[in-house]
C-alpha cells in the first residue's frame, strides 16, 4: 500500500464511524419522536 | 470521630469474616483457584525454566489479580442473594464504615491467598524467593490495597447491574492499569535481585494511586449504594 | 420545536462545510510533508480526534460531578452522551493511529505510550457505555456513570504516568512526534482549522444526542402517566 493509500484507508474509516454514528443518532432519534408521538395519541384518547 | 469510624468498620469486617468462617466458601474457593492457576501456567507456557523465570513476574500478579477478582466478585454476593443492601443501609453512621469495612475484608481475603500463591510460586516455578519475601510483600500489599480499592466499590455497583460476572474485570482492569504496571515492574525489579530503591518511582506510583482511591472511593460510595 | 429544528440543521450545516474544507486543506492544498511524505496528512484527522475525545471525557467528567450535586437528569443526560460520543472520536483516533503507525513504524500497534493510555481510556469509557445499558433503571445507570466518571479521571493521569513510565523505563523513547518539536505553520493553521471543525462536529453530535435523551424521557413520563391513568 502506498503512502496515499493509507491516507485513504484513515480517511475512509474515519468518515464511516463519523457518518455511521450519524445515522445511528439519526435513527434513534427517529425512533424515540414516533414512540412519543405514538404514546401522546393513546395517552390523549384514553383521557377523552 | 474516627475512633467511631474504626468501631463501626471493625463491625463490618467482623461480620463478613464471621459469615466466612462459618461457609469457608470465598476464600476455599479462591486458594483452589490461585493453585490451578499457577498449575494452568505451567501447561500454557511448556516447562523452559528460562522462559518461566522471564515471565514470572507477570505470572505471579495474574494470579494474585485474578484469584483478588474471584473474592471481590463474591464481596457482595450474602447482600445480594438475600436482599440485605436495605439493611445494610439501615445500619447507623457514615456509609464510609461500610466501604472501608468490605475492603478491609477484601484486603484481607487477597492477602490470605497470596500467602499461599507466594511461596508456591516460588517452589513450582524454582525461583530463590525466600531472602526476598518481605520487599515482596510489600509490593503485594500496596497492590493489594490499591486493587482492592477500586475493586471494592466497583463490585457493590455491578452487585446491582446485569451481567455483573462480566462487568466487573471489564470496568477494574482498566482502571487499575496503573496498580498492575507499577506492582509487576517493581516484583520484577526485586525478582533480579535490585534492592527497594531501585524501584522506588514505581513504589511512589503505588502509595499515591492508594491514597488517591483511599479517599475518593468512599466519597462517591454513597452513591453506589442509595437506593 | 420547528424553529429548533432549523438552528440544529444550521449547525449540522456548518459542521459539514468546515470539515469538506478541513478536508481539502490537509488532504490537498498543504503540500506533503518533508520527512514523512504523505502520510502526515493522517495528522489533520487524527489530532483533532484526540482533541475532541479528551474534551469529551472531560465534559462527561464535569457533568458527572454537576450530576451528582444537583442530581438533575438533564445533565447526567449530557454526561451520557458526552461519553457515547468521546467513544466514537476514541476510536477513530485509535484506528488513525494504527493507520499512521504502520507506515511509520512498518507495525500497526507498537504499545506507544499514548496510544495506549487512549486505549485504556477506551475500554474505560466502553465499560461506561455498557454499565449505563445494563443498569435496571435510569436513575440507577445515571448514579453508576457518574461515579465511574469521577474515578475516570484520576485514573487516566495516573495511567499516563505510568505508561509513559513503563514505555521509557523499558526501551529507549521511539516517540517519533509528527511534525517534530517545533510544528511548522503550514501545518499548524490547517490543524487548528480542523480541530475547530471537529469541535462543531461534536458539539452539533452532542445537542442531537441531548435532545434525543430529552425525547426518550419525555416518553417515559408520558408512559407513566397513562400507566397511572388506565
Amino acid at each position: 500500500m502506498g503512502s496515499w493509500g493509507f491516507v485513504g484507508l484513515a480517511y475512509g474509516v474515519a468518515s464511516v464511524a463519523l457518518i455511521g454514528y450519524l445515522l445511528f443518532l439519526k435513527g434513534r432519534l427517529r425512533g424515540a419522536r414516533e414512540e412519543f408521538a405514538a404514546l401522546e395519541r393513546e395517552g390523549g384518547r384514553r383521557t377523552r | 470521630m474516627v475512633a467511631e469510624l474504626l468501631r463501626r468498620t471493625w463491625a463490618m469486617t467482623w461480620k463478613d469474616v464471621t459469615v466466612e468462617l462459618r461457609a469457608r466458601e470465598r476464600v476455599t474457593a479462591m486458594l483452589f483457584f490461585a493453585a490451578l492457576v499457577l498449575f494452568i501456567f505451567n501447561f500454557a507456557l511448556g516447562p523452559d525454566r528460562e522462559k518461566l523465570r522471564e515471565v514470572a513476574p507477570g505470572l505471579l500478579w495474574l494470579a494474585f489479580l485474578f484469584t483478588g477478582m474471584l473474592g471481590l466478585g463474591r464481596s457482595f454476593q450474602a447482600e445480594r442473594e438475600n436482599e440485605c443492601f436495605e439493611a445494610l443501609l439501615l445500619t447507623p453512621g457514615d456509609r464510609e464504615s461500610i466501604y472501608y469495612g468490605k475492603l478491609a475484608g477484601n484486603v484481607l481475603f487477597m492477602v490470605i491467598a497470596e500467602a499461599l500463591i507466594l511461596p508456591l510460586f516460588g517452589i513450582l516455578y524454582n525461583l530463590d524467593i525466600w531472602g526476598l519475601l518481605p520487599s515482596l510483600a510489600l509490593v503485594a500489599f500496596l497492590g493489594t490495597l490499591g486493587f482492592s480499592a477500586v475493586g471494592t466499590l466497583l463490585a457493590a455497583m455491578t452487585a446491582h447491574i446485569r451481567a455483573r460476572e462480566v462487568m466487573l474485570p471489564l470496568l477494574l482492569f482498566p482502571l487499575t492499569v496503573p496498580v498492575i504496571l507499577a506492582s509487576v515492574r517493581a516484583t520484577e525489579a526485586i525478582l533480579l535481585g535490585e534492592g527497594l530503591g531501585e524501584v522506588s518511582q514505581w513504589l511512589k506510583l503505588l502509595v499515591g494511586f492508594d491514597v488517591i482511591f483511599l479517599v475518593v472511593s468512599p466519597l462517591v460510595f454513597e452513591f453506589v449504594l442509595e437506593e | 420545536m420547528a424553529r429548533l429544528s432549523f438552528a440544529a440543521r444550521l449547525h449540522g450545516g456548518a459542521a459539514a462545510l468546515l470539515l469538506a474544507v478541513g478536508l481539502y486543506w490537509g488532504l490537498l492544498a498543504v503540500p506533503a510533508d518533508a520527512f514523512q511524505g504523505e502520510v502526515q496528512r493522517i495528522m489533520y484527522l487524527h489530532v483533532p480526534s484526540v482533541s475532541t475525545a479528551y474534551l469529551a471525557i472531560l465534559v462527561t467528567f464535569c457533568a458527572s460531578i454537576l450530576y451528582l450535586w444537583k442530581r438533575d437528569l438533564r445533565i447526567d443526560a449530557v454526561a451520557h452522551s458526552s461519553a457515547e460520543i468521546g467513544v466514537v472520536f476514541l476510536g477513530i483516533t485509535l484506528a488513525t493511529g494504527a493507520i499512521w503507525g504502520k507506515p511509520t513504524w512498518g507495525v500497526w500497534w507498537t504499545w506507544d505510550a499514548r496510544l495506549t493510555v487512549t486505549a485504556i481510556v477506551f475500554t474505560m469509557y466502553v465499560g461506561y457505555l455498557m454499565v449505563r445499558a445494563f443498569a435496571e433503571e435510569p436513575q440507577a445507570g445515571a448514579r453508576y456513570g457518574a461515579v465511574l466518571a469521577v474515578l475516570g479521571l484520576p485514573a487516566i493521569i495516573l495511567n499516563h504516568f505510568a505508561v509513559q513510565w513503563w514505555r521509557t523505563l523499558h526501551q529507549p523513547s521511539s516517540l517519533i512526534r509528527p511534525g517534530g518539536p517545533s510544528v511548522a505553520p503550514v501545518i499548524l493553521w490547517p490543524l487548528v482549522f480542523n480541530i475547530v471543525a471537529m469541535l462543531v462536529l461534536y458539539s452539533y453530535f452532542l445537542l442531537e444526542r441531548v435532545r434525543l435523551e430529552r425525547i426518550r424521557h419525555r416518553a417515559a413520563e408520558s408512559r407513566l402517566k397513562r400507566g397511572r391513568r388506565g
